[in-house]
């Protein structure tokens, strides 16, 4: 997800651009000459600068490089990530499950949408399945003990009651 | 003061006390010990958790897991040279060096034993530092406060070990979050883009997590498996600790200060003060030949550095509402949810807990020497689970503990989101801290400003008229043009050379 400097940039120049604008045409406080279009102005405004200086580079001399820890003989080289244009999306694996609790814990229940979610990533992070189908069974009736009955979170119960 | 001492002992010397700071002194351990895991990710994790307890049990969860996370990042870091948090990775190729070497019990000795001097040191300085400096702040107007605040979001960008133009737009990123909502000064809807989730504004807590949480799950998916730890026997921990105190009594002192130091300063946490006070150890010993190549003297002045920044990260906190670092960002979010708001008035009117507060800093850091031995005991033992079992675990409290905060599923939303924008944030090199300083200071900010400029009636004189105002002006504004100097020093110094050699 490394971009060039020009693209994110160019991305803050109309964030911050978009936000003044949104900040000019907020309503003013009546008789007052400052209100809540000030401070987006400013913001955006400074937003839209410092990505006319990143565009242009200015800075980028403070940033360091990298560090590479070289590998010793000790530390065997990790099997190089397998190449693939698609590889790089599996970083957005959880975020996408995150949203797929908010559209699935009201329907299938927590303990369901849990488990499917603990599943997921677990393979996802190189496990057999022998190890992700009983943390998938189990580590949601944990969450659900800690949270839905100590801290008395309102958990969605859906097709699943839980027990207790 | 006889009293209000008495009257916090009261206050901690409850069971849910006890049994909070303890729970939350092994869930730190843990959590700091793992690869990957954060001493921030474990802290906002915590939050939910701290809903539930009174607030001197929420605050000693909190105290407890941030002081034990910061040491216990160090097991790793000598065993496997894999910093467990990143405050420990500048002395990580150190600290395995010496294990290299068979001296990994001094290694880690001095990890747990120069971590609670550090952070008793770290206790002492708040406990100097902050009632006088409420005296001060009590006179405080809108002025003063805006350019404390304006000072404390560029030094967040000044220390940020990245570009600084870069440091300042996450900055502005973070302050245009807090611009969401109908809480600014007309009280109408403001980016809320006719969503009705919007109009209470971004959470800070939810905000936090995926920063700090899902982000790193996401990046967890991208990177290899660090290896797991070879099991071995550990000979006696503490041994020749006293002798080490003596003989680098200097160098732990100065630890301790450079640690204070960048702990107030707004921004720069943990992880900034073992580098810097690595690097002065280095500089600054009679052996710098020995460095590298597992000698202890860094890694006594770093660890003690490490640990200080966390409790004197409370100073400018508890004082102004400005998180000294990432960790005390998240405090501040509790401060406010258990009614203690952070301001000077909480040193005269709460007196009793902010006692409280000293004295639990002062037991976790007594309580992380036998938890500490005995976590380096087992480490071994918890290092072996692999990485898929405990991303998922950390999804689910994301999930349910983002939701827990409003019992709203809008603010698991916001965590995804979040933990796009700092995953991507990340990887472009633009520092999320100060994009996390944005957010928690924004409605400050905005409204120091606003209330400045109606005050000051269309004249910019008043902001620099007070004495305390324009001093701060001055070291703001200096803070603001000190990387154009830089910047234009680095321009025109070579033309300099270049001319003065031709002529």
């Amino acid at each position: 997800m490394r971009l060039p400097d020009s693209v994110t940039g160019s991305f803050l120049v109309v964030l911050g651009v978009a936000a003044a604008y949104g900040g000019w045409i907020l309503p003013p406080v009546p008789g007052q000459p400052v209100g809540p279009n000030v401070f987006p102005l400013v913001i955006g405004t400074g937003l839209a600068l410092c990505g006319l200086a990143i565009v242009f580079g200015i800075g980028h001399s403070f940033e360091e490089e990298e560090e590479l820890i070289p590998l010793e003989d000790g530390q065997a080289a990790a099997a190089p990530p397998p190449p693939g244009k698609l590889y790089g999306l599996r970083a957005l694996l959880p975020p996408a499950l995150l949203l797929f609790y908010v559209f699935a814990a009201d329907r299938l229940g927590f303990i369901i949408t849990a488990a499917i979610m603990v599943y997921i990533t677990t393979t996802a992070l190189g496990a057999k399945w022998k190890l992700a189908l009983p943390l998938a069974a189990l580590s949601p009736f944990a969450i659900h003990l800690i949270f839905g009955k100590l801290l008395r979170v309102p958990l969605p119960a859906g097709l699943l009651p839980t027990p207790w | 003061m006889l009293k209000t001492l008495i009257d916090a002992f009261a206050l901690i010397s409850t069971w849910e006390v006890i049994i909070a700071m303890c729970a939350a002194s092994v869930y730190g351990l843990v959590i700091g010990s793992l690869p990957g895991l954060s001493a921030t990710m474990a802290t906002a994790l915590l939050v939910p958790v701290t809903f539930y307890l009174s607030p001197i049990a929420a605050i000693a969860t909190i105290v407890a897991a941030s002081s034990m996370a910061i040491f216990s990042g160090d097991i790793p870091g000598a065993l496997l040279r894999i910093p467990g948090t990143p405050a420990s990775a500048a002395y990580a190729d150190e600290a395995y060096a010496m294990t290299r070497k068979g001296q990994a019990e001094l290694a880690l000795g001095a990890g747990v034993w120069f971590s609670a001097v550090g952070g008793i040191a770290g206790v002492l300085s708040l406990m100097i530092l902050a009632p006088p400096l409420a005296e001060i702040a009590l006179s405080f107007s809108t002025f003063e406060y805006f350019w404390l605040a304006l000072l404390g979001l560029m030094c967040a960008t000044l220390v940020a070990r990245s570009s600084p133009v870069k440091a300042i737009a996450g900055m502005f990123i973070g302050l245009l979050v807090s611009c969401i909502g109908i809480e600014n000064p007309g009280g109408v809807p403001r980016f809320t883009f006719g969503i009705t989730d919007l109009f209470g504004g971004i959470e800070p807590i939810p905000a936090l997590v995926g920063v700090f949480a899902v982000a790193q799950v996401m990046r967890a998916m991208l990177t290899p498996e660090p290896p797991p730890l070879p099991r071995r026997k550990f000979g006696s921990i503490m041994a020749g600790q006293w002798k080490l105190t003596r003989k680098y009594h200097w160098q732990m002192t100065r630890g301790n200060i450079v640690g204070i130091i960048i702990g107030v300063l707004p921004g720069a946490g943990a992880d900034m003060a073992a580098w810097v006070s690595y690097a002065m150890s280095k500089r600054f010993s009679k052996e710098p030949e020995k460095f590298g190549t597992g000698h202890v003297e860094g890694l006594v002045e770093a660890g003690a550095s490490n640990n200080a920044s966390i409790a004197s990260g409370w100073v400018p906190s508890l004082l102004f509402g400005i998180p000294g670092d990432t960790i005390a960002a998240i405090a501040i979010g509790v401060l406010y949810m258990k009614g203690l708001n952070p301001g000077p008035t909480l040193f005269t009117e709460k007196a009793s807990s902010m006692y409280a507060i000293y004295l639990m800093f002062i037991i976790a850091n007594i309580l992380m020497i036998p938890l500490g031995i005995a976590m380096i005991r087992v480490a071994a033992y918890i290092l072996l689970a692999p990485r898929s079992t405990v991303m998922p675990i950390i999804m689910l409290c994301c999930a349910v503990g983002s939701f827990a905060i409003g019992n709203n599923m809008f603010g698991v939303v916001t965590v995804a989101a979040f933990g796009i924008i700092g995953y991507v944030m990340e990887a472009n090199g633009y520092p999320v801290a100060a994009m996390v300083l944005g957010i928690v200071m924004g409605t400050m900010v905005e409204q120091a400003f606003v209330t400045s400029l109606i005050k000051s009636d269309g004249s910019i004189l008043p902001f620099f008229e007070r004495p305390v105002a324009a001093i701060l002006a001055a070291m703001a504004i200096g803070a603001l043009l000190w990387p154009v100097m830089v910047w234009i020093w680095r321009k025109v110094k070579p033309v300099q050379t270049a001319a003065a050699t031709s002529r």
